[in-house]
């Protein structure tokens, strides 16, 4: 069966921590710290987001001179709704599964 | 020397390279979330870990160019799929209605039968008129296709404007001296010609080189790859055939022709307009 559309446990710990401070403005870079996905999973991710109206993109300029303008990202009014959403219906999921897979949890 | 600042430096210089050739396999217009990634590259702490970020940019460009083709405005309609078609039997059917006829004509006009051998009255007695028909009418051809963006007939005409401009050369220079060998010199230079066009138009280009109009490397490598396929064919098939040097010649110069006209076609059936992502 197809998974839904930003499910994905990666997907859903960007939109996590995109929820904390939604009207913040986030670099690529410290998302893949905070979240501890590579570079090669995190920007696919934050590139699909962006397409489906989720994310607002920025370029900023660069803090140090002679740096290159960064790319920044926050959440859109909608991307923020349907992400508290879509994390709200993963957790009691997940929750559920993990208590399955303990012995002598039913 | 410090191996480890040496290696570091290494994966620092391999880091840049890598983000530099992505650079290069997404068009100019879907390039902003790579120049993100290669923006974000300037954080890292040491080469190392700028290298295992630049990675991230391979499956980044893989889903770029996916989204892109998926967004191409003309893919799968039905108009899209036709027209070319329409377009490329035209060229090729049409064309051949042309030349055909007036090969006949010029038979008659100038009282000979088309003939492959050297006896008299046959063709080889007007070698320059015939060329002229043959060689005018594939490079005519091929002009019309480009004309009408038929891409295929183009590459077809190609195939034979290369075939006859080299066959006719060849022609001239050495005439037939030994009759099983034309027949067979000619399939290997038609043979060389098809796999050299059929490899340069399959060849991948560089995104983002709109403004270079002649042949590049990879086209060069098509024309060689293509004269070494058929001149192993050869070798196994026909030894004596490679011992002439006039043939073995023409041969390359089919495959090498071939690659080359296949990569101007290419080049200028691209189209000029870019698409955003």
């Amino acid at each position: 069966m197809p998974r839904l559309p930003n499910t994905s446990p990666q997907t859903l710990s960007v939109l996590a921590l995109l929820l904390e401070s939604p009207r913040s403005w986030h670099y690529g870079y410290a998302l893949s710290q905070l979240t501890g996905l590579k570079s090669g999973t995190l920007y696919p991710i934050l590139l699909r987001l962006a397409d489906q109206g989720w994310l607002e993109t920025r370029w900023a300029e660069p803090e140090q001179p002679g740096r290159p303008p960064r790319h920044t990202y926050r959440l859109t009014g909608a991307g923020a709704k349907t992400a508290r959403t879509k994390l709200a219906e993963a957790a009691p999921s997940r929750m559920t599964r993990r208590l399955a897979a303990v012995p002598g949890s039913r | 020397m410090q191996m480890p600042g040496f290696l570091e430096r290494l994966a620092d210089g391999l880091a840049r390279q890598l983000l530099s050739w992505l650079h290069r396999r997404v068009e100019p217009g879907s390039r902003e979330w790579l120049d993100a990634l290669t923006a974000e590259s300037e954080c890292a702490d040491d080469g190392w870990q700028r290298l295992r970020w630049a990675l991230g940019g391979v499956p980044l460009v893989w889903t770029i160019n996916q989204r892109r083709q998926r967004n191409e405005p003309t893919r799968g309609t039905m108009r899209a799929r036709i027209v070319p078609g329409v377009a490329n039997i035209a060229a090729i059917a049409g064309w051949y209605a042309v030349i055909i006829p007036a090969i006949y004509g010029a038979t008659h006009f100038l009282r000979c039968h088309l003939s492959f051998g050297n006896q008299p009255g046959g063709c080889q007695e007007h070698p320059f008129v015939f060329a002229s028909i043959a060689i005018g009418g594939a490079v005519l051809g091929m002009i019309i296709a480009l004309a009408l963006r038929a891409r295929f007939a183009a590459y077809w005409w190609a195939v034979f404007a290369v075939f006859n401009t080299v066959g006719s050369v060849w022609y001239l220079r050495s005439g037939i001296v030994d009759l099983p060998r034309y027949g067979a010199t000619q399939s290997a230079m038609l043979m060389a010609a098809t796999l050299g066009v059929v490899l340069a138009a399959i060849m991948r280009e560089t995104p983002g080189t709109e403004n270079d109009h002649g042949p590049s490397a990879a086209h060069l490598i098509a024309g060689m790859i293509s004269f070494a396929m058929v001149d192993a064919l050869i070798r196994m098939r026909d030894r004596p055939l490679v011992a002439d040097n006039v043939s073995h010649y023409a041969i390359l110069g089919s495959a090498m022709f071939a690659a080359i006209l296949a990569g101007l076609i290419r080049r200028h059936h691209r189209t000029p307009v870019e698409r955003p992502l």
